[in-house]
């Protein structure tokens, strides 16, 4: 970061003027329409078109990487190597399947790949997508709310000033949340409206404003300046 | 019209500020846990355990996430300086390839390339809950001293929080994700609120004129507190100029 100061070779100063076109480029149409011939929404909508195309390849290299590791860790025997032999093995069968019988195949209509094979494929996939993965990824999900109620428990201690405040919000926030409290007293819900609605918002707002002039301050100085991990 | 406007007239107050403040020597408040930075890794090299970074679920697009990259340069740097092992976890596999290349070249400035080793940046997942599910596997089998989660987070921020904090291992989070911001807060040992985030690598900087420069987004929340003053005020009167000017 002391190094602002140093001086750019001109391979990065050719690279820091490419940045700087298509940073101010992308700015300037988010500010200015130019009426007439040139659509300067299309041509930038075309760009990113470009930069999905150029950003999907990166895929690939995000599943070598993977297999380098978990290949390495099976190699070396690793103290966790099992569990690496099941990850290559679930990531290649998913690949190899979702490309047979899902409904991204590469071939639906077994133009090249033989109809028996994506007949005898797509039952695996199905069961290894719906049965599998989806349970998988709704276990994980679930795992959230014993998290949270250990972190709430934690939050809710009543050590200091700022920490009993958030105890009582929260204590308040629950009970109008609660409909059976409604019964015993519906001033529950209007306090519980009125602390989302006020200090909530109010601490919210001024987070994300102060985001927002820090995204803008930080991406002035990207534009001029790229000095990653220096 | 009126945003571009008040986009310059926002830039400029920013500029103006900076100039002064690096010409006064002016300092920005403290930030105790970018402070702490370095102690942890020392420690961590000290216990010979490793150090743990993940830049969160967001692409290459996102603000937080290059916010994290910048302050992924300045813990290579030191976990190199300090002989201390990192690991990086992605969720994104063009972030994977900056962060690869940027772990690497932490190595190579220090002329230790053949210290660095693949297994190092790793990419885990896009998938939300398999990268929550890679994460939380690395904290409990690889015991780090420290984890450093700052980025772009969702509902997993949670997940990887509880599971550090169960494994005792120092939690240094950062986002500006206000949903997620009270986990952070509730199971982290210092935390970047905010646009603290994008401070980090000014504030972390050995550059004086860098840190005073700080000051200058400071003026740009003064100008918009100001503006939120003076636009609540006049329409509460009835007059709606601000709004209209707004509006151009």
């Amino acid at each position: 970061m002391s190094s602002d100061k140093k001086k750019m070779t001109r391979g990065e100063l050719g690279l820091q003027v490419i940045i700087f076109s298509l940073g101010f480029f992308y700015a300037i149409v988010y500010y200015v329409a130019v009426p007439g011939t040139v659509n300067l929404q299309a041509v930038s909508d075309q760009l990113l078109a470009y930069l999905t195309a150029v950003l999907t390849a990166a895929f690939a290299i995000g599943v070598i990487n993977l297999t380098r590791v978990h290949v390495n860790n099976i190699k070396r025997k690793r103290a966790t190597w099992r569990y690496s032999v099941i990850l290559i093995i679930c990531l290649f069968a998913m690949a190899i399947f979702s490309m047979i019988a899902s409904p991204f195949a590469l071939d639906p209509r077994a133009t090249v790949i033989p109809a028996g094979v994506i007949a005898f494929s797509t039952p695996i996939w199905e069961f290894l997508y719906y049965k599998i993965l989806v349970n998988i990824n709704s276990t994980i999900f679930s795992l959230l709310a014993f998290f949270i109620a250990s972190a709430a428990y934690r939050a809710f201690k009543a050590r200091s000033l700022e920490s009993t405040i958030l105890l009582v919000a929260g204590l308040l926030v629950i009970l109008g949340q609660a409909p059976v409290v409604d019964l015993v007293w519906p001033g529950f819900g209007a306090i519980r409206d009125w602390i989302l609605a006020f200090p909530n918002t109010a601490g919210q707002r001024g987070i994300l404003i102060g985001a927002a002039l820090g995204i803008l301050v930080f991406s002035v100085r990207r534009l001029f300046r790229y000095p990653w991990g220096d | 019209m009126s945003q571009a406007i008040l986009l310059v007239i926002v830039l400029v107050a920013i500029y103006w500020v900076a100039k002064i403040a690096v010409k006064r020597k002016l300092k920005t408040r403290s930030i105790p846990g970018l402070e702490r930075i370095d102690e942890w890794i020392k420690e961590a090299a000290k216990l010979n355990r490793s150090v743990f970074f993940t830049p969160g679920t967001g692409g290459i697009t996102t603000p937080d996430t290059l916010a994290a990259l910048a302050l992924l340069g300045y813990v290579a740097k030191h976990c190199v300086e300090h002989n201390a092992r990192l690991l990086v976890a992605n969720s994104d596999p063009q972030v994977q390839q900056l962060t690869e290349d940027m772990v690497k070249s932490a190595y190579a400035k220090a002329g230790r390339e053949k210290e660095y080793s693949t297994d190092m940046v790793r990419y885990v997942s896009t998938r939300q809950f398999a990268y929550a599910a890679g994460v939380m596997g690395i904290l409990r089998r690889e015991k780090p001293a420290v984890n450093f989660f700052v980025g772009d987070f969702q509902a997993e921020a949670l997940q990887i929080a509880e599971t550090g904090r169960g494994e005792a291992i120092y939690q240094f989070g950062g986002t500006t994700n206000t949903d997620q911001l009270p986990f952070f807060m509730t199971t982290c040992d210092q935390t970047l609120i905010g646009e603290e985030l994008y401070t980090a690598q000014g504030y972390l900087s050995s550059d004086p004129e860098a840190v005073s420069r700080l000051i200058g987004p400071d003026a740009g929340k003064i100008l918009a507190i100001l503006l939120i003053l003076a636009g609540a005020l006049l329409i509460t009167f009835g007059n709606s100029i601000l709004i209209a000017l707004m509006e151009l």
